[in-house]
């Protein structure tokens, strides 16, 4: 039986240890805002009009997915560093079965998630225009499952090794590789053209390409949407992206941890 | 004197067999470059306009682009290792050994930027590759200017745990560099392009990451991106030299005065 005030509690704990970091989280603005305000705008001067007409929203719906991805990834590097301290036996000492401390942990970087990305969605708001509220229920919950999955993901990537350098590697390489082979800085009509097959597929599936394609139908970045793309379409890959992974996160980390 | 260089040429082998330590993080970067140069570089080239003149498409621009952004990276990276030495107390260590500070300093810039450059050799070489440049002099020259470039670098970021002496602090400052250095220079755009919005364009023009990325540029396409360049050959290699020297003998006399006393947060 999981105790919903247990997971509440562990949520809360997470998220003033989320405020503590605010330099961190500066970084991490800066970081977006000048893949935004100064990357976008100037590749703006560059692209091809006839294949991305506007650039800097293109990439600002991308930014969007991205900050929630980044930002759910937090709780990683902490669950790392709890580890390397030894710092879980602590953990495990308390008074919560080890379900809710996994489902806990995992709660905690989709709030974070979420937290952090809604200036940028108000940003797209501003920039572009205001959907309807079904769209905003929409964006809601595919970012609640983007950031489900990503911090899933962080939590099982640092739970399996105590190097702190490994962990930062595997992090940053998984983040990458989930940040390159995406359609976060191209058209998914592009890396069909040139890397048809396997490579598209992921590209494709990736949740954050999902999240971003969802992004860009509700605020018509796209002159024509990719094909098999529609909103609950989106919502249902995204959905089984976050079951998955939360489930495999959950029990990664509590087998890390009783090691 | 002779004690001295022996002395310094034990730390700066002793950062390079650190390089051994390595062998995932090596092997991930390469991937992670790899897939930046593959894919991304590879898409993105396909959605810019930009014609060089000739064969040369913005994909050979941002190759080098690329290799300068991850020395610089790989370079600050030395600044990361020293926090951590910091907090293990290795510091102390180092001080207590019968090295001059100056030499020691000295030791551990050269010996990290050395590490540094070897570690993005395997990156070099891909780009080379992709680019087709096999000509000995050029390539000479590219490794080089890149190991100038990143005595600068590993000088600055040396300087900059010592000035700050927190490895939170650190670690944030290093991210906010890295991500408004490499954006405001001329690694993805060329100078025309930052033209376009002029303050962008003078933090450009006096980034250390500009003039690399350009004088890569130059060696291997004198002819076609001379006029896209941020200044002209001459002063590129100027700059370089001039950077790497001045951050050397900065970072040497600052490490000198802030090593006593500790104060690590």
């Amino acid at each position: 039986m999981i105790n919903i005030r247990n997971i509440s509690i562990i949520i809360s704990r997470d998220l003033q240890r989320f405020w503590k970091y605010r330099w961190w989280l500066a970084g991490l603005i800066t970081m977006n805002l000048a893949d935004l305000f100064i990357f976008a705008l100037l590749f703006n001067n560059m692209v091809r009009r006839d294949l991305i007409p506007n650039y800097f929203l293109f990439i600002a719906t991308g930014i969007a997915a991205i900050a929630s991805f980044a930002s759910a990834f937090s709780i990683g590097r902490e669950v790392g560093v709890e580890i390397r301290r030894n710092y879980t036996q602590y953990l495990l000492s308390l008074p919560l079965s080890r379900i809710e401390l996994a489902f806990g942990r995992i709660l905690s970087g989709t709030v974070r998630g979420l937290i952090y990305q809604t200036p940028f969605i108000i940003l797209l708001f501003i920039l572009i225009d205001l959907p309807s509220p079904l769209q905003i229920i929409y964006i809601l919950i595919a970012s609640t499952l983007l950031s489900t999955t990503m911090s899933s993901i962080s939590i099982a990537i640092s739970t399996a090794t105590r190097n702190f350098d490994m962990q930062a590697t595997l992090r940053s390489f998984t983040y990458f590789i989930l940040f390159f082979i995406s359609n976060v800085f191209y058209p998914d009509a592009l890396i069909r053209q040139r890397f048809p097959g396997v490579l598209y597929n992921i590209a494709y599936y990736n949740p954050v390409s999902l999240t971003v394609s969802l992004f860009r139908i509700i605020f018509k970045i796209y002159a024509t949407p990719p094909s098999g793309y529609s909103e609950l379409h989106i919502i249902m890959y995204l959905a089984i992206w976050a079951l998955i992974s939360m489930f495999m996160g959950g029990y990664l980390y509590i087998r890390n941890l009783e090691k | 004197m002779r004690d001295d260089l022996r002395l310094l040429y034990l730390l700066i082998v002793y950062d390079i067999r650190k390089i051994m330590r390595y062998k995932v993080f090596i092997l991930m970067r390469v991937a992670w470059f790899s897939v930046q140069v593959g894919f991304f570089a590879y898409l993105i080239s396909h959605i810019v306009g930009q014609r060089f003149g000739g064969e040369l498409t913005y994909y050979h621009f941002y190759l080098l682009g690329a290799y300068t952004s991850i020395l610089f990276t790989v370079s600050m990276f030395r600044g990361y290792e020293t926090a951590q030495e910091f907090e293990e107390g290795l510091i102390e260590y180092m001080l207590s050994l019968p090295i001059k500070r100056k030499i020691l300093a000295i030791g551990r810039i050269l010996g990290g930027s050395i590490a540094s450059f070897i570690l993005t050799l395997p990156m070099m070489l891909i780009v080379l590759f992709l680019l087709g440049a096999f000509d000995l002099f050029s390539i000479l020259l590219a490794m080089a200017s890149a190991m100038i470039f990143s005595i600068g670098i590993v000088s600055l970021s040396i300087s900059l745990v010592f000035l700050i002496k927190s490895g939170d602090a650190t670690d944030i400052t290093f991210g906010i560099l890295d991500s408004l250095l490499v954006r405001l220079s001329t690694v993805f755009y060329p100078a025309i392009i930052l033209l376009s919005f002029i303050p962008y364009y003078y933090v450009s023009s006096v980034n250390p990451l500009s003039y690399l990325a350009d004088f890569l540029r130059w060696i291997f396409y004198p002819q076609e991106l001379s006029k896209y360049l941020i200044n002209n050959p001459m002063n590129l290699a100027f700059f370089i030299i001039g950077f790497a020297t001045s951050m050397l003998v900065l970072a040497t006399i600052f490490i000198e005065k802030k090593i006593e006393g500790g104060g690590w947060k």
